[in-house]
């Protein structure tokens, strides 16, 4: 058990991480606004309250650094939120980095390491040199017929917010609304959420009427775009008056108004810049409806460490083998010639059958997260390396919802990140290169998510200028990992997989930023471990697709069990395209490969027993099967003793003794107590490739 | 007297060895092993363990000493290692469980050969027995080099 300060560490972080990414995505909502020319205060002011909180953590956890940087950034925002600095792409660009600090921040504190971090030393340096700017105060209120009653208790947030609306050239409302007092907190929200549509409800007083000793009266004092029809239509209702506030037509002169202007013209409240201790105002900020809440969760979810979820699903492995044993239980009282009894243990074992089931299919449910943690991490990517390498990137996604198991979401974000950056490196040509050719000069790259029955399936796509093939070759030819002879045989399809071959890339200069040493081929085994597949297809001037094929959940997968010398070991179906008898006759070597010819095709032979050099049981006299795997357009052929059948299993993973034998992706409770272990086609695959090309070369040695 | 350490006492090849009481999750009779291909010489295989997937460990083969035909006692005791690996021991018999005094310790394996020095703590002299017992640091026992695979 861990003590509970442990527990205690370990919810700061994940609570730390989940805020960041909120920032983050705040983040880049704000960036697309502030690109449509439009501004979303709520942004702004979200922004700063996940800052505000980090704050808070980080105090009560004495991360030092966290708490540093919060703070400065937190100064940022407030300037932001209050009109006193101007959000500029320079600002965001800033708080952009800072995303990146953080999630330095929370290594650096995971690791228990005091030393000081340059990154925010640097960082907070540059946000103190953007210091809280000074906007020039506009007139306030002086173009519209304000009540100065009003005016007088505005918030400076709210002040500058009016102040925005009106240079924005929106026009105010006023909406007189009648709330009923014991359902006022929820009503208000409501009310402010619909107004959201068409504009923002700057503040709000009640106005000392009522229609009866239960409801309130307020008044709301709202920006929008929109005419007053149309603000009737949506929000209009019995309890619900909606005026335009009328403009002045003189300035100086409040003509019509019940309440004179006071001297001064209009703008009463002085804009200084707030009190020390103007943080005060975050706690003004929420209207009182929420400070009642907050005592109370108002959220429906709970946080749950995936390894709970994992006992569980070995709960549901133990209960499989249980269900086993009921079955043959059941043959055993039916050998005994009890066969009332035996049909109703056979009842019972039908019934728990399907409740597990049920039970799996509800943790599997469990475990799944959206995409869109994913993809919201390499949208921040793209946009900084689209500005770095000055390429225009525009970044469309769809399918952000597609639900996938949350280990598996972990591992992606390391090979879409590569994919994106090579999109954009490699695949996206130049403006001046894309005008040439007609196509806009920005590029774009589409991500796709969708589901495909138990697959997810990841398309990143670019309108680049595609794989130029030819380039790859004489790459694989050069690093000797293809004959030039060969290249006469292959496909334009198989030209193209050259690319996941190591040491091969369409650059002779590896960018700055895809290169770095790993390619696609690093990226391809990273995948095969989350047993994903992926493929390529690219049309030269028009673009390149890589598609990614991925199982739904890690935690079950359906199985093909099999005997080899006498152990069982599982191969997951999704990777299996058939069995078939051995034949040794018609066994044939090419290149030290041991192949067999089926339908016309070669198919690499994997002799099981020898490769992982179990103890062979002598020859076998039975009859053999091969078990051909097929992984993208390579196939291989594995020979096995017997094929046992298909199951359902729990994949576990091996323990860390074990990471070197890159074979075998993990092992399985096979219900008499024995485990089995999983073997990995596609390692098994580069090994027989490997070691053929050894032998080939032992062979031209005359070794 | 200073403060007691408890160390748990295994028999190997006429030895007493003793590893300490808090390292060890779990006394138990060795469930089937299934051997895992090209894994280090020292590991035996993997086992299921209430849904728990352990890595085996011969003790024997892991201190170089001669392998045990067929020890009529053997256990398997559970214990922790780096990076959320658990692992289980095989050894011959588990005999009992011993209270060290500080005295009664020697922290040095200077007075041992080589090949099990890396995974030795120390000595332990108990005056109420005859035998000296080796003390065995489990977690460096557990730790297995990249070289050694």
């Amino acid at each position: 058990m861990a003590d509970p300060g442990e527990r205690a560490r370990e919810e700061f972080f994940t609570e730390a991480q989940e805020i960041v990414e909120a920032f983050s995505r705040n983040l880049l909502s704000l960036d697309a606004t502030l690109k449509a020319g439009g501004d979303d205060p709520s942004l702004v002011n979200e922004a700063f309250r996940a800052v505000h909180t980090l704050k808070g953590l980080a105090g009560l956890f004495g991360a030092s650094k966290m708490g540093m940087l919060s703070h400065r950034l937190e100064d940022v925002l407030d300037a932001l939120r209050l009109g006193r600095m101007h959000l500029s792409p320079q600002v965001l660009d800033t708080l952009f980095s800072a995303v990146d600090v953080y999630a330095q921040i929370l290594v650096a504190e995971k690791e228990g390491s005091e030393a000081p971090l340059a990154a925010v030393d640097d960082l907070c340096a540059v946000l103190d040199a953007l210091g809280s700017g000074g906007v020039p105060a506009g007139q306030l209120g002086s173009s519209y017929e304000l009540d100065p009653g009003l005016l007088a208790v505005l918030t400076e947030y709210e002040e500058h917010r009016l102040r925005a609306n009106i240079e924005h050239g929106l026009a105010l409302y006023r909406l007189r609304v009648q709330f009923d007092l014991a359902t006022i907190d929820r009503a208000l929200e409501e009310i402010k959420e619909r107004a959201k549509r068409h504009g923002e409800i700057i503040t709000y007083l009640p106005t000392g009427e009522s229609a009866s000793p239960d409801t309130i009266e307020l008044d709301l004092l709202m920006a929008s775009r929109d005419d007053l029809a149309t603000l009737i239509g949506t929000l209009g209702a019995d309890h619900v008056v909606i005026e335009a506030v009328p403009r002045r037509r003189r300035p100086s002169l409040a003509a019509g108004t019940l309440h004179p202007p006071p001297p001064g013209g209009g703008t009463l409240v002085s804009l200084a810049p707030p009190a020390p201790g103007a943080e005060a105002l975050v706690e003004e900020e929420p209207a009182p409806a929420e400070h009642a809440a907050s005592l109370k969760s108002v959220t429906q979810t709970v946080r749950v460490d995936i390894k709970k979820l994992d006992h569980l699903m070995n709960i549901v492995g133990e209960l499989s083998i249980v269900r086993g044993v009921l079955s043959r239980l059941s043959e055993r009282v039916r050998a005994d010639g009890q066969r009332q009894l035996s049909a109703e243990i056979l009842r019972v074992h039908r019934n728990f059958d399907r409740r597990l089931g049920e039970l799996r299919d509800a943790i599997l449910e469990v475990r799944m997260v959206p995409l869109g943690q994913v993809f919201d991490r390499l949208a921040r990517v793209v946009r900084q390396i689209s500005r770095d390498v000055g390429k225009e990137i525009r970044l469309v996604i769809t399918g952000a919802e597609t639900e996938i198991d949350k280990l598996i979401v972990e591992e992606l974000s390391d090979p879409l990140m590569h994919m994106i950056r090579n999109a954009i490196d490699h695949g996206i040509e130049s403006a001046e290169v894309r005008e040439r050719a007609g196509k806009p000069p920005a590029g774009t790259i589409a991500l796709n998510a969708y589901q495909k029955g138990n697959h997810v399936m990841i398309e990143i796509e670019d309108d680049g200028g595609g794989i130029d093939e030819e380039a790859l070759l004489e790459k694989a030819v050069a690093f000797g990992r293809i004959a030039r002879a060969e290249a006469h045989d292959l496909s334009r399809q198989e030209l193209l997989g050259l690319i996941f071959t190591p040491g091969v890339s369409t650059r002779d200069e590896p960018g700055d930023f895809s290169g770095r040493g790993v390619g696609m081929d690093v990226v391809k085994t990273n995948l095969g471990k989350i047993g994903g597949v992926i493929d390529v297809h690219s049309e030269r001037g028009i673009g390149t697709k890589m598609t990614i094929t991925l199982p739904i959940t890690l935690a079950i997968v359906n199985a093909l069990l099999v005997r080899v010398a006498g152990q069982v070991f599982a191969i997951a179906v999704s990777s299996v395209s058939e069995a078939i008898v051995f034949d040794p006759r018609k066994l044939k070597r090419i290149d030290g490969r041991e192949v067999i010819s089926l339908r016309g095709k070669t198919l690499p032979i994997c002799r099981l027993d020898a490769v992982l050099a179990l103890a062979s049981e002598g020859p076998s006299e039975g009859r053999r099967y091969v078990v051909v795997t097929s992984l993208g357009a390579r196939r291989l052929g594995l020979v096995v003793d017997a094929v046992l059948g298909q199951e359902d299993i729990v994949i576990k993973a091996l323990g860390a003794s074990f990471d070197d034998i890159r074979c075998l992706s993990g092992a399985t409770e096979l219900g008499d107590q024995r485990v089995g272990l999983v073997l990995d086609p596609a390692a098994l695959l580069e090994e027989v490739l490997a070691s053929a090309e050894t032998a080939a070369l032992g062979a031209a040695l005359g070794g | 007297m200073g403060p007691v350490r408890e160390f748990l006492v295994l028999a190997l090849g006429g030895d007493d060895y003793g590893v300490e009481l808090t390292s060890i999750r779990e006394i138990l009779n060795p469930p089937p092993i299934t051997p895992v291909p090209r894994a280090n010489k020292a590991i035996l295989g993997v086992c299921s363990v209430r849904g728990l997937l352990v890595t085996v460990l011969d003790l024997r083969r892991r201190l170089d000493l001669e392998p045990n035909s067929a020890p009529k006692r053997r256990r398997l005791l559970l214990t922790n290692g780096a990076r959320d690996e658990v692992f289980g021991i095989i050894v011959d018999e588990v005999r009992q469980v011993v209270r060290l005094t500080e005295s009664e310790l020697e922290l040095s394996s200077a007075v041992l050969g080589d090949d099990v020095a890396d995974h030795v703590l120390g000595i332990g002299r108990p005056q109420s027995a005859q035998n000296v017992i080796i003390l065995l640091d489990l977690s460096r026992v557990v730790a297995l080099s990249p070289e050694e695979k």
